[in-house]
């Protein structure tokens, strides 16, 4: 039975819209899955050698082990935001003559496959190899303390299922989180120590392998019988039905024309699950600068520092933006023939994102930390994202028409959209552009006429709003029938 | 009102709508109906400017509707469920088409009541995004709000397919009355003989994109539709 449901998901994989798309997105996706993999391989030697080297009087494994449950806790984090969970897809399976266990077993097998449980083996292993060849450690301790973390990994995993599935769950872990935060935060208790310690016993003593396997065995009976007791059309599988309540939205209102789009656009953001994922990785944008800012070497490459500075504001700008018209793909026919000026439509992204660069320019006040010349960096990229990047970027996306359904998570990897030639040509000012805008100024005067320039650049697109929303506008106009095809085919 | 000439589409050289010429006058109900593939929703697509007519135009009050936007603020429709906004209320959906018309809340508000009856207690107030709504209930959301704002032409895909009974009788009242009392033009396609003969004053058959009937409807029209059909 396993081999046709095998054979099931393979076609499914295979003859999905987006694998059909032609070689170079292929290769592209290829690219990027070897990108990641090579990352982690990269890191799991490195790792070894620069705790090494900078720790010389430290055991790599111990320096590991210490740190690991932060990397447990940003996995949980993560997977909670990101990974899909395959749920819906057994409605078939439930009246075809196959015993329940089999497919609540593939069902949870399926889930096991997923990227998030290779990225770390990809870390692990390559350091653990590495910790034998160039270590003097027993083979049997690494060997199990491997597994320990592979068995942590699938532990998260499954626990991710139930946080996703019981808000029982889901709440006590919270509540545990939080209060392990707490705790560490007023120096009460911290949890960090005896983690370490933990994982260090487990490394230490072979045996305890089996910790971590009683684990992940049963959390996987748990969420068996979570599954197996829901198996009906309105129990585990079913959409959530949450009660809503109709929201106004009054204050919205001022923005007059744009009022209604706007509206919606909260709406969508809100009650979606799939713009929610967006809104949390434009968080994460914001500490992009946390990578280039306390490092010596960039100091002397102020052009990486610009770089950096842009994305630090412009997370939900770009990623919200480049899936402009494909948010309201859904009812997209809807729009085109009701009685909507396109250009209040675009307007009203518009507007949202030039807010969330406002709101993201805010909290990145802390960043003054790292001395005024960043801060203004970033400030001169904010302005550079509002008046140029965000015009560069709704261009863009009505190139990029890939229906979306809107509340369902992305899958990694499974997500082309933005993978097309034009689009990646279309990337390049948005990257290029503020490191050439700020480089050549830097370069022939000096720092200061640097920002100014890009401050500068900025404003005059602020300045040249209508105008760059009329050219928009005709592409869009232009793009309309090839849009709403595209849009109606099935996902 | 609505003048067709000579309108067709092909896609890959196959043609699937051929129109030499179709007029709807102002104010008629006017019924489409075909089997599968006869070229009905591609029709109702050409009219809404969702799709490029390979020859040929529609003209809506004379404004040809792949030239100009002029026809979208008295013309309205509800073809499918991608015409609905999953995410919203229903409250929130009519508010929004209602300002899409120029129609303010409280307009809406009273436009509403007027179709209590049809929602059936099953679409106001339900604490549901329309999305969460059975495939009715969302089609009842969908054509009431099709007819905010007044519209001079309103068009319906398949209006009656997934409607309880109850509803489908209200339906027709609700068609009967807006063609009766208002001079709205109203374009209907259905697999239903006899509600579409029972709502239309004028049926057009349409057999692989080309019109083969054109009938005032009659007491005789249900067995000459079915007499046809039964082919």
């Amino acid at each position: 039975m396993f081999k046709r449901f095998i054979a099931l998901e393979w076609k499914q994989f295979s003859r999905s819209s987006y694998f059909q798309k032609g070689i170079a997105i292929k290769i592209l996706l290829a690219l990027g899955a070897l990108y990641f993999i090579g990352m982690a391989a990269f890191m799991g030697v490195a790792g070894y050698f620069g705790i090494q080297k900078f720790m010389p009087d430290k055991d790599p494994i111990t320096v590991v082990n210490n740190f690991v449950i932060y990397w447990f806790l940003a996995d949980m984090v993560f997977r909670y935001f990101l990974q899909q969970l395959p749920v819906l897809n057994i409605k078939p399976y439930m009246v075809i003559p196959i015993k329940r266990s089999t497919v609540i077993h593939f069902l949870l097998g399926k889930t096991s496959v997923s990227f998030f449980n290779f990225l770390p083996m990809f870390f692990f292993l390559p350091f653990s190899i590495t910790s034998l060849v160039n270590g003097d450690y027993a083979v049997i301790n690494v060997v199990a303390w491997f597994f320990s973390m592979l068995f942590f990994t699938l532990s998260i995993n499954y626990l991710n299922f139930l946080l996703n599935k019981n808000n029982k769950v889901f709440y006590g872990i919270l509540t545990v989180l939080v209060a392990a935060g707490l705790l560490q935060y007023y120096q009460v208790y911290s949890i960090t120590e005896p983690a370490g310690y933990f994982f260090n016993t487990i490394y230490e003593k072979p045996y305890a392998v089996i910790i971590p396997l009683l684990l992940m065995v049963m959390l996987y009976r748990f969420n068996f019988k979570f599954v197996r007791k829901d198996f009906y059309l309105d129990g585990a599988i079913s959409k959530e039905t949450k009660e809503v309540h109709t929201q106004e939205l009054t204050w919205l209102n001022r923005f007059g024309k744009v009022a209604p789009f706007l509206k919606n656009d909260v709406r969508m953001i809100i009650r979606n699950k799939r713009p929610k994922q967006v809104l949390f990785m434009s968080f994460l944008f914001l500490f992009y600068g946390l990578i280039f800012y306390p490092q010596e070497s960039y100091q002397d490459m102020p052009a990486f520092l610009a770089f950096a500075s842009m994305f630090v504001t412009g997370g939900f700008l770009m990623s919200f933006g480049q899936l402009v018209p494909s948010w309201d793909s859904e009812y997209y026919k809807l729009l085109m023939s009701q009685n909507i000026p396109y250009r209040e439509y675009l307007k009203s992204k518009w507007s949202l994102m030039v807010v969330a660069v406002v709101i993201s320019f805010i909290l990145s006040t802390p960043y003054i930390y790292f001395g005024w010349d960043i801060f203004g960096m970033i400030a001169a990229g904010a302005l550079f994202n509002m008046g140029l990047n965000s015009f560069i970027t709704l261009y863009g996306g009505v190139l990029n028409q890939v229906p979306m359904e809107l509340n369902v998570k992305a899958k990694a990897f499974s997500n082309t959209q933005g993978f097309n030639p034009t689009q990646l040509l279309i990337a390049l000012p948005k990257i290029f552009g503020p490191m050439l805008i700020f480089y050549l100024p830097y370069k022939f005067i000096n720092f200061e006429t640097g920002i100014i320039c890009l401050a500068v650049s900025g404003v005059l697109g602020l300045a040249f709003t209508n105008f760059f929303l009329n050219q928009i506008e005709k592409v869009y106009q232009k793009q309309k029938y090839k849009t709403i095809a595209a849009f109606s085919e099935k996902k | 009102m609505i003048s067709v000439s000579n309108l067709s589409k092909s896609y890959n050289g196959v043609t699937v709508l051929n129109i030499e010429n179709l007029d709807i006058p102002a104010g008629e109900s006017f019924g489409l109906v075909g089997n599968n593939g006869a070229g009905k929703t591609t029709f109702f697509s050409l009219l809404l400017d969702l799709i490029q007519p390979s020859s040929g135009y529609i003209k809506n009050k004379n404004i040809i509707v792949s030239e100009s936007e002029e026809w979208k603020p008295f013309t309205s429709s509800f073809i499918d469920e991608s015409f609905l906004i999953g995410y919203l209320t229903a409250e929130e959906y009519f508010y929004f088409i209602g300002d899409l018309r120029g129609q303010t809340k409280a307009d809406v508000d009273e436009f509403l009541k007027q179709y209590e009856d049809f929602f059936n207690d099953e679409i106001l107030q339900k604490k549901k995004y329309l999305r969460d709504l059975s495939k009715g209930n969302q089609k009842k959301a969908g054509i009431i709000a099709a007819l905010i704002g007044k519209p001079d032409v309103v068009i319906l895909d398949e209006p009656f397919a997934n409607l309880d009974p109850t509803t489908q009788i209200r339906l027709k009242k609700i068609i009967k009355d807006l063609d009766e009392n208002t001079g709205t033009t109203i374009l209907i396609s259905s697999h239903d003989l006899i509600h579409v003969t029972e709502v239309c004053k004028r049926i057009v058959v349409l057999d692989k994109g080309e019109t083969v009937k054109d009938i005032q409807t009659s007491q005789a029209t249900l067995e000459e539709l079915e007499a046809y059909f039964n082919k």
